[in-house]
């Protein structure tokens, strides 16, 4: 298991996650849990990280439908609901709609992005339940994750604030010694969707002590 | 004697929108003709939309009250999935992609919708039957566009002069109004009434003037 969380200021959205190693013969660089939605989207995810393909894939062709359609980006709430709804196709097929999956998905995503209302972060566990967050953690550190974050968000972080603050949550929660190999954390701006470089992380795990 | 299928009729008319600084003036005549009769003297072939932008649509009426209505719908569902009126820009990118779903059996319907960009700017768009379309500032369609087509690159677009102008809404009516009398004189597809609508932020007003009926 794994700790999941996700900072929304006002200048963007941070997502940070801890990539815990199992073994030490395991490349940390293989584990993925912070993707792109699109080029204004990002997902960090908790839970059976196979199962979140066949969400992210599902979201991603929505965002391009979107923009190849209407020529404008998908709304962050639309992209989430268009998720949750995946999420509730299981079982028996209902009113016309084929079944896709013999069981619920294992995964909870925490689904951030800009767009025209500005930074929003939403959360999308595996009942297909969508609520908004300012901030939230979820994993297997998320109970004490949340706690940290209650007391120490605000809403006039500025999104380097944020970042340290991910950093600091994930460093108090996290059971092995945080390093800029067990993390992985990324932002969403104006500019678009970025994954931090391992070197910018160095720096910023040194500067939290 | 034989008798083929033929799918497609042209119901004549004509169509103009113009933009402004923050408005759009969309007009289009209300005769509708087959051959040499007059189907009706008040059929509008311009559709205000539920999303503040106005259609303006010449060629086949059939295709262009089935394309409106699913306009509509379209217009409708955007609005519960995403919670917000879709924007003039949107529309014009969908309405290309709908014209070009049937791009082997296209509606028969030369498009113009006027709307405020996301600048809060007039904009119009001009389209084929099949979908390619691109932003103007005034454009015209329909069985009177190659005779005031040219009125509209001299007095809108000022083509080949110094002066640009700024147009008031009221200046932008008057050159409309005089467009369709000019056409009248001569197209025998357009005439009967004009139906004018003005798009501004604040809304859609609608207003009807007549023109020669013969």
């Amino acid at each position: 298991m794994f700790l999941t969380r996700r900072i929304q200021t006002k200048d963007g959205i941070v997502l940070a996650v801890e990539k815990r190693s199992t073994s030490t013969l395991l490349e940390s660089s293989s584990i993925e849990k912070i993707v792109e939605i699109d080029t204004h989207l990002g997902c960090a995810m908790s839970g059976l990280i196979a199962d979140s393909r066949t969400m992210i894939d599902h979201a991603r062709v929505e965002c391009q439908n979107h923009w190849f359609t209407f020529d404008e980006k998908m709304k962050v709430e639309s992209v989430a609901q268009s998720v949750c709804d995946l999420a509730l196709r299981f079982g028996e097929s209902a009113d016309g709609e084929d079944a896709l999956m013999s069981r619920p998905f294992g995964i909870a995503l925490l689904i951030g992005g800009i767009d025209e209302n500005g930074p929003q972060l939403y959360h999308a566990d595996p009942s297909g339940t969508l609520t908004r967050y300012d901030a939230k953690a979820i994993g297997s550190g998320s109970e004490g994750a949340q706690t940290e974050l209650q007391e120490h968000f605000h809403k006039s972080l500025t999104l380097e604030e944020a970042i340290s603050l991910s950093l600091k949550v994930l460093k108090a929660v996290m059971e092995e010694k945080i390093s800029s190999t067990n993390v992985q954390v990324a932002t969403v701006t104006k500019e678009g969707y970025k994954v931090l470089p391992e070197a910018s992380l160095v720096d910023k795990i040194a500067a939290l002590a | 004697m034989e008798h083929a299928f033929s799918p497609y009729t042209d119901n004549g008319g004509t169509t103009v929108a113009i933009a402004g600084k923050d408005f759009v003036v969309v007009g289009g005549d209300t005769r509708q003709s087959e051959g040499y009769n007059i189907n009706s003297r008040y059929a509008p072939k311009v559709f205000a939309l539920s999303n503040g932008s106005v259609l303006a649509t010449g060629g086949m009426y059939a295709d262009a009250v089935t394309l409106v209505k699913t306009l509509g719908m379209r217009l409708e569902w955007y609005q519960f999935q995403h919670d917000k009126d879709m924007s003039s820009p949107a529309l014009a990118q969908m309405l290309s992609t709908i014209l070009y779903g049937k791009r082997f059996f296209p509606y028969y319907v030369w498009n113009t919708l006027g709307g405020l960009d996301e600048n809060g700017e007039g904009a119009v768009f001009s389209y084929d039957p099949v979908g390619n379309f691109q932003k103007y500032k005034y454009g015209c369609g329909g069985s009177a566009s190659h005779l005031i087509q040219p009125f509209l690159d001299n007095q809108i677009g000022r083509k080949h002069l110094d002066t640009q102008i700024d147009y008031t809404i009221e200046q932008v009516k008057k050159i409309m109004m005089d467009a369709f009398t000019s056409a009248t004189e001569r197209d025998i597809y357009t005439g009967d009434n004009l139906e004018i609508f003005i798009i501004t932020k604040d809304g859609v007003t609608k207003e009807l003037h007549p023109l020669k009926r013969d």
